[in-house]
C-alpha cells in the first residue's frame, strides 16, 4: 500500500511545482508596479525604490520564485494590497465557510447519486431509462448560477420557505443555519451529482456483464442481494476517483454559489480581491484552489487502491 | 514511383467518403437528439443574429418612462431597472455568447489541436505535453477565469482567454488518443509501407478520421464558452454594464426576484437551452459517431 502511495506521489508533487509557476506569474504578468501599489499613490520614487528593495523585487526572477514559494509553503503571504492586513488572515476567515459548504454539498451529491446511478443502471424499459438520462443530462450541464436563480424563485419568492440567502452559523442557530445551507448546498451539489450518477451506471453496466456476476446470479441469488453486495461493491471505485475530480470542480461552483446566495466565503473573497487586483490575495487563494484540487486527486486514487487491490497490483 | 504510391494507398482513401455517405449530415440530423438541438441552437442564433435592427429599441436604449415593466405588446419581456427593453437586452446577450464562441473556439481548437499532434508524435513530447494538460487542468475553470479577468481587466478579453485555455486541453487528450488509435491500424501502416510522407499520411488519411472526436469536442467546447462567459459575467468579472450578456441580465435580475421575476425568466431559459444543446449535440454526436 505504502509503495502504491509513494509511487503515485512524485507525479503529484510535480504538477503541483509546475502549477505554482503560473500562480508565481500572476503578480509579475500583473500591469502596474506592485512596489508602486504598496508604497501608496504619494509616494516619492525614494519611497517606492526602498519599498521595491524591501519586497525582493530587485532581485532576480527565480530568486524571487523561491522565496515566495519557500513562504507559500509557510502560509506567509505578504499583505493585501488593499486591506493592508496579512493575506493568510484573509484566508482563514472564508475557509471554514466554504469548507462547511463544500462538505455538505458533497455529501449531498454522494446521497443523489447512488439511488440515481442505480436506478439508470437498472432501468430496464425505454422511456424510464431515458427520462433518468435526460435528467441526468439537464443536472449536469445546467449551470449552476441558472439552477441557483430557480430555486431561489421556486422556494424563496414562490413558496417562501427558505431564505434567499445569507449566511447563519450552524453552530449557532442549527435550525437557521441550515436552512440558510440547504439552497446554496444543492445547487452546488447537484452538477457533481450527475457526474457520479453517470460514472456508477457506466461501472455497474460494466460489472453486470462480468462472468462472476452472471455465477452470483446462476446461483440464484435475490436481485436486492445480487446488486448490493455483488454489483456495488464492484463497481464503486472508478466513482471514487471521480469524486476527487469533482471536489475541485465544487470549488469553482462555490465561487459562484456563494455570489447567489450571498455566503460569506473564500469565493466572494476571490471576487472582490479581482475585481480590486489585490494580486496576492488572488495568488494565495488560487494556489489554495490548486493545492486542494491535487491533494484531493491523489486522495481517491489512493481511497481506490485501498478499495480494489487490483489497482495496487496493475501500476 | 509516385504514381505507384497513388494507385497503392487510393482505395484507404476512397472508402472514407462513401462510408461517410452512408451517415452523411441528413442522415445525422434525422436522429431526434442532434436534429432538435441543432434546430434550437440555429433559432436562437438566428433569432439573435436577424431580430435585434428589426426592433424599435437598441439594447442600451431608454424605452420606456417607467422601470420593471412586466411583460406587454411593446416590450414582450419587459423593461429591465432603468427602462431598457429586455427582449432588445437578451438577443444582445447572445450576440455576446456567440462572439466568445466565434473567438475562442478556433482558438482553443488550434492550440489543442496542434498540442495534441505534438503529444501523439512520441514518447519524448507526450510526457510533457501530458504535465502541461494536467497543470491546466488543475485550475477549475472559473477559477482560472478570475485570475485572468484580475490580470487582464474584467472584459471579453478575459472571457476568450479563459475559455481557449479551460477547452485546450480536452480537444489535445482526445485528439491524441484518437491519433494512436488511428496510427496502430492496418490502412495506417499499408500507407506507410507504400512511402507515403509523414505529412501527407497525417494530412490525408489520419486527421480526417480524427474528425469525429474533435467535432464532438468543439461542440462541448461551444457550452463551456457560453457556461464560462455566463459565469464570469454574472459575477462582474465578464462583460461590463452597460452591455448587456447573458450572466449579467441574470445576475441584475437577482436583486429584483421577488417584485419582477419575469426579469429573470429571458436569460434562464436561453442560457439554460444554450449549455443544454450543445451538450446534447456532443452527446447525440458522440453516441451516432461511435455506433458506425
Amino acid at each position: 500500500m505504502l509503495r502504491y502511495v509513494l509511487r503515485r506521489l512524485p507525479s503529484a508533487v510535480i504538477v503541483l511545482l509546475l502549477a505554482t509557476i503560473p500562480v508565481f506569474a500572476v503578480l509579475r504578468l500583473a500591469p502596474g508596479d506592485p512596489a508602486a501599489t504598496v508604497a501608496g499613490p504619494d509616494a516619492g520614487p525614494e519611497v517606492i525604490a526602498s519599498v521595491r528593495h524591501d519586497m525582493g523585487l530587485d532581485r532576480s526572477l527565480t530568486a524571487q520564485y523561491f522565496s515566495w514559494l519557500g513562504d507559500a509553503l509557510q502560509g506567509d503571504f505578504a499583505t493585501s494590497f488593499v486591506s493592508k492586513a496579512p493575506v493568510s488572515d484573509l484566508v482563514m476567515r472564508g475557509l471554514g465557510n466554504t469548507g462547511t459548504l463544500t462538505l455538505c454539498a458533497l455529501l449531498l451529491a454522494v446521497l443523489i447519486a447512488f439511488p440515481l446511478g442505480l436506478a439508470q443502471a437498472l432501468a430496464r424499459t425505454g422511456r424510464l431509462r431515458s427520462l433518468l438520462s435526460g435528467l441526468n443530462v439537464v443536472m449536469l450541464s445546467v449551470p449552476p448560477y441558472v439552477t441557483g436563480v430557480v430555486l431561489v424563485l421556486i422556494f424563496s419568492v414562490g413558496l417562501r420557505l427558505l431564505p434567499p440567502g445569507g449566511y447563519v452559523s450552524v453552530f449557532d442557530d442549527p435550525v437557521a443555519g441550515f436552512q440558510f445551507l440547504l439552497l446554496p448546498a444543492i445547487c452546488l451539489a447537484l452538477p457533481a451529482a450527475a457526474v457520479l450518477a453517470r460514472f456508477l451506471t457506466a461501472s455497474l453496466q460494466r460489472v453486470f456483464q462480468e462472468e462472476h456476476y452472471f455465477a452470483s446470479r446462476m446461483r440464484g441469488l435475490s436481485a436486492k442481494r445480487l446488486v448490493l453486495r455483488h454489483g456495488l461493491p464492484n463497481a464503486v471505485g472508478p466513482v471514487v476517483t471521480v469524486l476527487g475530480i469533482q471536489i475541485g470542480h465544487l470549488l469553482g461552483g462555490a465561487v459562484i454559489v456563494e455570489s447567489i446566495f450571498a455566503w460569506a466565503g473564500l469565493g466572494q473573497t476571490l471576487v472582490t480581491a479581482a475585481s480590486a487586483r489585490d494580486y496576492p490575495l488572488v495568488q494565495a487563494l488560487l494556489l489554495l484552489a490548486v493545492t486542494v484540487f491535487i491533494a484531493l486527486q491523489l486522495l481517491s486514487d489512493v481511497v481506490y487502491a485501498v478499495i480494489d487491490p487490483r489497482v495496487r497490483e496493475r501500476t | 514511383m509516385s504514381e505507384l504510391t497513388e494507385d497503392v494507398h487510393l482505395p484507404a482513401a476512397a472508402a472514407a467518403p462513401e462510408r461517410k455517405r452512408a451517415t452523411g449530415l441528413g442522415d445525422l440530423l434525422r436522429t431526434p437528439a442532434i436534429g432538435g438541438s441543432a434546430g434550437v441552437l440555429a433559432l436562437l442564433l438566428l433569432a439573435a443574429l436577424i431580430v435585434p435592427p428589426l426592433l424599435p429599441y437598441g439594447p442600451n436604449e431608454l424605452a420606456s418612462a417607467t422601470a420593471l415593466d412586466p411583460p406587454s405588446w411593446s416590450h414582450p419581456l419587459g423593461t429591465d431597472e432603468l427602462g431598457r427593453d429586455l427582449l432588445a437586452r437578451l438577443l444582445a446577450g447572445i450576440r455576446v455568447s456567440l462572439l466568445v464562441i466565434v473567438a475562442a473556439v478556433p482558438l482553443a481548437l488550434l492550440a489543442g489541436g496542434l498540442l495534441g499532434l505534438f503529444s501523439s508524435a512520441g514518447r519524448w513530447t507526450d510526457t510533457p505535453t501530458q504535465r502541461l494538460f494536467d497543470v491546466v487542468l488543475a485550475f477549475p475553470a472559473l477559477i482560472m477565469g478570475i485570475a485572468f479577468a484580475a490580470l487582464l481587466g474584467a472584459g471579453l478579453t478575459a472571457v476568450i482567454v479563459t475559455v481557449a485555455v479551460a477547452a485546450a486541453p480536452m480537444i489535445g487528450r482526445v485528439l491524441r488518443g484518437a491519433v494512436r488509435s488511428q496510427s496502430a491500424r492496418d490502412y495506417v501502416l499499408a500507407a506507410k509501407v507504400t512511402g507515403v510522407r509523414p505529412w501527407r499520411l497525417y494530412v490525408r488519411h489520419i486527421l480526417p478520421n480524427c474528425f469525429d472526436v474533435v467535432l464532438v469536442q468543439t461542440s462541448l467546447a461551444c457550452a463551456t464558452a457560453v457556461f464560462i462567459e455566463g459565469g464570469l459575467s454574472f459575477l462582474g468579472l465578464g462583460v461590463r454594464p452597460p452591455d448587456s450578456s447573458l450572466g449579467g441580465l441574470l445576475s441584475s435580475s437577482l436583486t429584483f426576484l421577488t417584485s419582477s421575476p419575469f426579469y429573470a425568466i429571458g436569460p434562464l431559459v436561453v442560457i439554460s437551452a444554450l449549455v443544454l444543446c450543445f451538450t446534447l449535440l456532443a452527446d447525440a454526436l458522440n453516441r451516432k459517431l461511435a455506433a458506425r
